[in-house]
């Protein structure tokens, strides 16, 4: 089980969804829905400037397109790796799934792509049987499709 | 994560409360409960989680519903924002096209005036001319045949003075039409 997850994204109702998946296949007991990149970034950058470290979540899942945000998913991702003190597990979650955002992604640090379906749950099972790969940074970048 | 324990008479409250009021622990605190040896309470949290994932599983299942609503709303909402634009370009295609015939009505219309008035101004003045040319060669012919000319010098002359007279009329009223097309044409563009 993984200990604190962060979902940014800005459509409520997949907050819901993502909850009730995460809940339901016992993925996690504390998770963070946020709605904007910004709202996310302003976070990572208060924990890795003041602390505490230890309430940073544990894995984070990014939406590609954040409406309301003035940067997407993928330039979060390389924010939190690169400027942000990295040390999380996190990836993209997305409707998309088109390569060329993909290579982007992993640019950036992206260590898994979801794609968001009506069957979320066994992609969340896939990434969760792979989420210790991701921890210890051996696995390799993984779209779940 | 490490499990927690609850002392005896919270897990008796707590059985004791479902048997009276069928209130129930719920989320994911029964998944940190250790029940320890107390086998009712196992029971408890075991049936606790069942329902708690049966309720989840019935919220999720809305909830992708009512998602999947939400995002037919979303398309249909673009397709009709996409057909009123049609619309619009549509509408104003039709209102071009229409002042275009407009014109093209109005520049035929003022062409056939034109020739009409064209026809008039030839056929006035092949009258004028023709009147000229016919009374003097009548006065020329007059004057080398040695015939009396007083009266046709005097018809000439008032001919050719009446003649010039309507030659004038007839470019004014051509130049006064002209004037009024071209007013017209302004005050409408």
């Amino acid at each position: 089980m993984i200990e604190s997850i962060m979902l940014v994204d800005d459509e409520d109702l997949f907050h819901l969804v993502f909850e009730d998946a995460c809940s339901l296949l016992d993925i996690t007991l504390s998770l963070e829905a946020v709605s904007s990149s910004d709202e996310a970034a302003k976070m990572f950058k208060n924990w890795f400037d003041n602390g505490p470290i230890e309430e940073r979540p544990e894995c984070v899942f990014v939406d590609l397109n954040i409406i309301g945000s003035s940067f997407d998913g993928i330039e979060l991702v390389r924010r939190i790796n690169f400027e942000y003190g990295d040390n999380v597990v996190i990836g993209i979650i997305s409707s998309s799934n088109e390569v060329s955002e993909q290579s982007k992604a992993v640019q950036a640090g992206a260590q898994f792509w979801i794609v968001k379906s009506d069957e979320i749950e066994p992609r969340l099972e896939s990434f969760l049987e792979d989420y210790e790969s991701y921890k210890n940074k051996t696995a390799p970048f993984k779209v779940y499709k | 994560m490490e499990k927690i324990q609850l002392r005896k008479e919270t897990i008796e409250a707590l059985l004791e409360l479902r048997k009276a009021k069928r209130v129930s622990l719920e989320g994911n605190i029964l998944k940190i409960i250790d029940p320890g040896d107390h086998k009712e309470f196992a029971a408890y949290i075991k049936q606790a989680i069942a329902d708690d994932k049966s309720k989840q599983k019935r919220r999720l299942d809305i909830t992708k519903k009512i998602q999947n609503q939400n995002k037919q709303l979303l398309n249909a909402q673009d397709e009709n924002e996409r057909i009123t634009e049609e619309l619009r370009v549509a509408l104003e295609e039709t209102d071009n096209a229409k002042c275009e015939a407009l014109n093209e009505l109005d520049v035929l219309q003022k062409r056939t005036q034109f020739q009409l008035v064209q026809t008039i101004v030839k056929v006035a003045l092949g009258l004028v001319i023709g009147v000229g040319v016919l009374t003097t060669i009548l006065y020329v012919v007059s004057m080398f045949t040695n015939k009396d000319t007083q009266l046709i010098g005097t018809a000439w002359s008032n001919m050719f003075g009446i003649l010039l007279t309507n030659a004038f009329s007839i470019i004014g009223t051509i130049m006064g039409v002209k004037y009024a097309s071209n007013s017209k044409s302004d005050s409408e563009s």
